[in-house]
């Protein structure tokens, strides 16, 4: 099974971008898919992941350039402490870790400047539908 | 010997941002040391000339960890002003996730937070001290966690929705009714959350003995306590009146109407803090300090009211001799009987027929100018009063927060550490964690309780005699 993650807070402009591509998702009715829509990762989650042997985050990530382009961060967090939330390899490493279990994951990130409004509506809305769409016939 | 200070910035494992600064005296001795919340986001006022109507959702974003919290005071205010009572259905499904959202939070604090530091111990290496490093330590006990805290989640999503910020507490009731397969789904998972939650408090009560020190010295001294009760005197977390007891467990005011708060409760503001330190009125500042909370809640009830918690509730209150059990360390026990008392109470109500009927909203137009919401947090007492215009728009809002009736305690506390552990010619890393942890005891949010937005952190500061900072220790 695929589990797609769409995270973030969609009260929050661009942050909302993973659960923007969900709610297209949505619509779409894919077989043997997952659809979680979070506000943050968070280790309780992995309960929902144990049947998945295909794992994609949806997620906007900040950075300074290249507003709107899609990335994947792979740079490690160094990351020893948790109250609210974890990153996308902690989730994986608890997978593998505690629960023997190793399904591949991709990562898309939308980069972005503005996690407080959306700044080019139109931009963001294009790669929202671009996302979704990749995803619904991937 | 020029006096010093220690500052602790940012405070590490708790909810939100905070620092501690630790004055030192001209030997080199620790002479006060203080928690600091640094951070701010001024909720009463920003819910100014909005309608009351939208204060459960909106008051439930002060938080990530406790919305549920919220929504429950928040709803109870709203309720008052409609003046009516919500269904009995409404009202059930209501403690369910009120309890749902205690479960979930103790077990964030003690797993996630707190456990490093029982499983490792306070000196144990800082890098080691962290759920991550227990996972590949103590696997089975990080899988508990997991396992306990998502049981509280998938619970509070079946009711409302979503995991957090659930919009389904409403004024006059809940949004929608419970069917019979979500009824299922939860009580199916019941068995096991108990396995959890009796392995857990095995588990400390077992280790209890290794933390003599830190139970003698981690905010422990004699104060009041204050909390909801039921009818019957026992531990209640929806509803009930209110009531002082002090550190002899001479009843100070009991029956209380959680509408009458003002008259017992007041809050004095520190120059240093965003975060307000309420007080016993009767006693005065800072005389009539009380703490709330779990430890509160177990040293006020007469009982839990439920088998299996009223077991290890007797064995909690022998602790002290039947008396108010005084050290803060404690807290993580009675956090762990709620736990316990929670899942048998979550069972009770889901089983009782009333609490599939259909019919979970009351309607109604403004009827009250104020109303007061009051419900047990799982930090502690949580206070929501609005006053409203004829058309329903909020004019004044006062929240009094969980975390912030134990400000004047957690400093006390933070104080009591800093002088049993640190050493000024040797400043260890485990005294600087005790200091920290003793914090950790009470479970602050200070997201909540400043209504407050920030990165979770924390600083330790070394301050002389002048406030001169000496040394920073940064722990983020």
């Amino acid at each position: 099974m695929r589990t797609i993650i769409g995270y973030g807070n969609d009260l929050r402009g661009e942050d909302a971008f993973g659960v923007d591509v969900l709610k297209n998702l949505e619509l779409e009715n894919l077989e043997n898919t997952q659809l979680l829509t979070l506000f943050q990762l968070t280790p309780e989650i992995l309960l929902d992941l144990l049947e998945s042997d295909e794992i994609v985050f949806v997620d906007a990530c900040y950075s300074p350039d290249y507003p709107y382009a899609l990335a994947c961060n792979l740079e490690e967090q160094n990351q020893n402490t948790l109250s609210h939330h974890i990153s996308y390899t902690m989730i994986v490493k608890m997978l593998n870790s505690l629960y023997n279990k190793y399904p591949k994951y991709e990562v898309f990130s939308m980069l972005s400047l503005e996690f407080d409004e959306v700044k080019d509506e139109k931009k963001y809305r294009q790669v929202v539908k671009n996302v979704s769409t990749y995803l619904s016939i991937a | 010997m020029k006096k010093q200070k220690i500052i602790i910035d940012p405070v590490t494992r708790i909810e939100g941002h905070a620092k501690i600064t630790i004055d030192l005296d001209e030997k080199g001795s620790v002479e006060d040391a203080r928690i600091h919340v640094t951070q701010f986001r001024g909720f009463e006022k920003i819910c100014e000339g909005r309608l009351f109507t939208e204060m459960p959702a909106m008051t439930a974003r002060t938080c990530g960890i406790c919305p549920v919290s919220h929504a429950i005071s928040s709803t109870k205010a709203c309720d008052e002003i409609l003046s009516i009572t919500p269904p009995q259905a409404a009202i059930n499904l209501r403690k369910i996730i009120n309890l749902a959202q205690i479960l979930q939070s103790h077990a964030l604090n003690f797993y996630h937070l707190s456990a490093p530091d029982f499983v490792y111990g306070f000196d144990a290496k800082k890098e080691d001290r962290n759920i991550f490093k227990m996972m590949q330590t103590h696997p089975a006990m990080a899988k508990d966690g997991i396992g306990l805290r998502a049981f509280g989640q998938k619970i509070i999503e079946t009711l409302g929705g979503k995991r957090i910020h659930p919009d389904w507490i409403v004024p006059g009731g809940v949004s929608h009714s419970l069917s019979k397969e979500q009824k299922e789904s939860i009580n199916t998972q019941i068995p096991q959350a108990m396995d959890i939650a009796k392995r857990t408090l095995h588990y400390f009560t077992s280790n209890l003995h290794k933390f003599q020190r830190e139970i003698e010295s981690f905010a422990a001294f004699p104060s009041l306590f204050m909390s909801l009760v039921d009818g019957y005197g026992n531990l209640e977390h929806y509803d009930g009146k209110l009531k002082f007891i002090d550190a002899n467990g001479k009843v100070l005011d009991e029956n209380i109407n959680p509408s009458e708060y003002k008259n017992f409760i007041s809050e004095a503001v520190e120059e240093d803090s965003f975060l307000k330190s309420p007080y016993y009125k009767p006693f005065g500042y800072e005389k009539g300090i009380y703490r709330v909370g779990a430890l509160a809640r177990l040293n006020i009830a007469n009982g839990c009211g439920t088998t299996l918690a009223d077991e290890y509730f007797e064995r909690f209150k022998n602790l002290n001799g039947g008396k108010p059990v005084l050290n803060s360390f404690y807290y993580h026990y009675a956090r762990l009987i709620e736990i316990i008392h929670a899942i048998e109470k979550i069972e009770i109500l889901l089983n009782d027929p009333v609490t599939l009927n259909e019919n979970v909203r009351a309607h109604a137009q403004v009827n009250s100018l104020q109303g007061i919401g009051c419900s047990e947090a799982p930090r502690g007492t949580l206070f929501h009063d609005y006053q409203v215009s004829k058309d329903g728009v909020i004019e004044k809002m006062n929240l009094i927060i969980a975390t912030g009736n134990n400000n004047l305690a957690m400093n006390q506390g933070v104080k009591q550490v800093a002088q049993e552990f640190i050493d000024t010619k040797n400043i260890t890393d485990g005294a600087l964690n005790r200091v920290e942890a003793v914090i950790r005891c009470f479970d602050p949010c200070l997201s909540c309780s400043t209504h407050a937005l920030g990165v979770v952190s924390s600083k330790i500061e070394i301050r002389d005699h002048h406030k001169k900072v000496i040394d920073l220790l940064s722990r983020s």
